[in-house]
């Protein structure tokens, strides 16, 4: 009954047993490392997440913040910023509250004879609630939009570019 | 504005923007008060670094000049430089009690050492707040 392995053989197999594990001990590390940047949080383009919950916006802008790390030559830091954002009809909108005249930090309604736009107290520039500057005024363009995003119910923002709603 | 290579080499240029000059004034005394100073060096920087990202189109930042004894000699040679330069305003940021002379603003004394960050944001916020609007109220006089 018994089948007799050859001297044949048993090499044969003890060989191939051999040979693949050292293939495999070879070959894994490099296809992991091929993989690898699949597995990567793309660490630059990647959206940070508020404390702000997207149930929470309504139609009249509110400051959101929100924390992340800066590296500066020698140490890095964590830096707080934060966007003006509101809701108009299903989508959101967040701005940068950078005015583009030069670079103070712009505020919601903070005039009292314009209610219903964005104030910069420096030179009094004005922007309208989409953003775009109010002719006759310092600013010489809208103001920046963030990218925005949803991760579990909270708000996310990513970065910024040009205003596309004026 | 901040004294730095970039800002300065533009200054000139900008002063019909930038009118207002603010120097933070602090006292290092290795005294018993010490402690204090320590504390109200940071606040002042704390308070300086929001300051310039509200209102950096606007003001220029000097670095920090300090001072021993109350000695204010080189403050009041600074202060003539930058009004000879062309600003405005000249705005001291400071925690000493200084004389009419210069247009100070006062800050609070805010023991930041025993708080917990959440807290020492607010206050420090807070501060910030009411410096804006001091200057914001210079700026409308």
């Amino acid at each position: 009954m018994s089948q007799k392995v050859t001297r044949r053989q048993f090499l044969n197999y003890s060989l191939m047993g051999v040979g693949s594990f050292m293939a495999a001990g070879m070959i894994l590390p490099m296809g992991r490392m091929a993989l690898d940047p699949l597995f990567q949080d793309d660490s630059e383009g990647s959206m940070i997440t508020t404390s702000v919950t997207v149930d929470e916006i309504t139609e009249e802008p509110m400051q959101v913040d929100f924390t992340f790390e800066q590296e500066d030559a020698w140490y890095t830091s964590e830096v707080t910023d934060f966007a003006w954002v509101y809701r108009d009809g299903n989508e959101i909108i967040a701005f940068s509250p950078v005015c583009k005249h030069l670079g103070c930090t712009v505020t919601w309604a903070a005039d009292d004879n314009n209610p219903e736009r964005f104030f910069c107290p420096c030179h009094n520039g004005l922007y309208e609630k989409n953003g775009e500057n109010v002719p006759g005024t310092p600013p010489t363009g809208p103001l920046d939009q963030f990218e925005v995003g949803e991760s579990d119910g909270f708000l996310t923002i990513g970065q910024v570019f040009p205003n596309e709603l004026v | 504005m901040l004294y730095n290579f970039n800002d300065i080499k533009n200054l000139k240029d900008q002063l019909e923007f930038v009118d207002t000059a603010v120097i933070p004034f602090v006292s290092a005394d290795l005294d018993e008060q010490a402690l204090t100073h320590a504390n109200d060096i940071e606040l002042v920087q704390l308070v300086t670094i929001q300051l310039e990202k509200q209102f950096k189109g606007r003001i220029f930042i000097t670095p920090a000049m300090t001072t021993v004894l109350s000695d204010t000699e080189v403050l009041k040679q600074y202060q003539k430089q930058l009004y000879d330069y062309g600003f405005k305003n000249v705005v001291i940021l400071t925690h000493l009690n200084l004389d009419d002379e210069f247009n100070s603003i006062r800050l609070n004394q805010i023991p930041l050492q025993d708080m917990s960050s959440d807290i020492k944001f607010d206050l420090v916020n807070d501060e910030v707040k009411k410096v804006m609007k001091s200057i914001i109220s210079i700026w409308n006089s």
